[in-house]
């Protein structure tokens, strides 16, 4: 089957959404959603197309046991080293899976509907940054509002980015209100790292509008702002 | 700190439960037609939505509809499981036992007032188109089965299913684009 002609792989996302494929056309199907973000994007169309019938289905209340089962479940990855994972260390945003996952709005999700506020001190500063081509996730930052002295940005960069020879990936605060982009240093393409802010800039990063990442000449931008477009940009967002 | 944060994160998932098991259920026994069967699809669904949050992408579909369609295909496969080994007659109970219509009356009703444009698209299809749908949403009736059920040659049904579908996504698509 040919899954790159766009007219089939609509075709085949709609009868599998729908859920009228054979069994092995439906297995066959779901190895190659794995491969093909094409086809993932076709499939999520189709689920936003059609779930909505569900809504006519009368609310039940399950029975209590349900929830403790639930809770018995996912209790076993605490205490906090796994499941804060998904939470915390941002772990789950990568592209491993080639998704596009955007944990910050889940996270945001969760904690909108919450009955009860989580305390301040738990609160993270995000930013999801995209590629301003492609508009796909391609990094994420985050640290910990407040305290102005010592502060570490952690950066995690999504997918097999590569940075051309000669060249260096400088990340900039976006202070917002047309003030210009404040350099805060070299960033490499590893998935995982650490940078410290500048100590002049602790305090009102927090208060930043976004992110940005230009490419630059090795070193660094030689006049101190941008030469480059934003390659990589996003706006912060506090959970 | 960091158990802090899981404790957070056990509060706001306990009211995301709150909120929204209801309906998930309410979806679980629709599909599989028993409870039991809808606790274990209910269960299995909150653990994945627990450790799969970060797939959850907001700019596809909202949160709603993404935790429906984790029930939805978890019903669906905890159907599929069984099945794979009935034996021919136990199918034919099974299919039996799956009612006609897709949504009833009361139900087509509720379908126009929360979502109006599906409830509009659905409306334009020809009678066997819709029903093929909805007992296809509903069932997860393959072809095959769709055919046996509506007693029609499997190509016909095929088409209707196809053609059903196209007819949607126009529907739909234009209304978007409006």
């Amino acid at each position: 089957m040919n899954y790159t002609d766009p007219d089939i792989r609509e075709r085949l996302a709609a009868e599998y959404v729908l859920g009228t494929m054979p069994e092995r056309a439906r297995r066959r199907f779901e190895s190659q959603l794995k491969l093909s973000p094409a086809l993932r994007a076709a499939v999520s169309e189709w689920e936003t197309r059609l779930t909505p019938m569900a809504s006519a289905v009368p609310e039940i209340t399950p029975p209590r046991r349900v929830w403790k089962s639930i809770q018995q479940r996912i209790g076993g990855n605490r205490p906090a080293a796994n499941s804060a994972g998904w939470w915390n260390n941002l772990g789950v945003w990568r592209a491993a899976t080639g998704l596009a996952t955007i944990a910050l709005v889940t996270l945001g999700f969760f904690l909108a509907i919450a009955i009860e506020p989580t305390a301040p001190d738990t609160s993270m500063m995000v930013v999801v940054m995209k590629d301003t081509d492609t508009r796909s996730p391609a990094m994420t930052v985050s640290w910990e509002p407040g305290q102005a002295r010592k502060k570490m940005l952690r950066l995690r960069v999504i997918g097999h980015a590569e940075m051309a020879p000669d060249t260096a990936w400088e990340l900039w605060m976006l202070p917002g209100n047309d003030q210009a982009p404040v350099s805060l240093g070299l960033i490499t393409t590893h998935e995982l790292q650490t940078l410290p802010v500048p100590p002049q800039l602790g305090n009102v990063i927090d208060d930043a509008w976004g992110l940005g990442m230009t490419v630059e000449p090795a070193g660094g931008s030689p006049v101190g702002e941008p030469t480059n477009p934003m390659l990589y940009m996003g706006q912060c967002v506090k959970t | 700190m960091l158990a802090r944060c899981a404790l957070s994160d056990q509060r706001a998932f306990d009211a995301l439960y709150r909120a929204t098991s209801a309906k998930l259920f309410g979806v679980a026994v629709r599909i599989t037609r028993r409870k039991d069967w809808a606790e274990e699809v209910l269960q299995e669904s909150f653990v994945k939505i627990w450790h799969h949050a970060g797939n959850y992408d907001a700019e596809k579909s909202a949160p709603m509809t993404w935790m429906t369609a984790i029930v939805r295909n978890r019903a669906l496969d905890w159907l599929r499981r069984p099945r794979e080994v009935q034996a021919s007659d136990e199918l034919e109970a099974f299919l039996a036992s799956v009612p006609d219509e897709g949504p009833g009356p009361e139900e087509l009703a509720i379908l126009s007032a929360r979502s109006g444009r599906l409830h509009d698209c659905l409306a334009q299809l020809g009678d066997d188109q819709k029903r093929s749908i909805t007992l296809a949403f509903f069932h997860g009736l393959s072809h095959g089965e769709l055919a046996a059920k509506m007693d029609k040659p499997l190509g016909t049904v095929k088409t209707w299913v196809r053609r059903g579908l196209d007819r949607l996504r126009q529907c739909l698509d234009g209304l978007d684009s409006i």
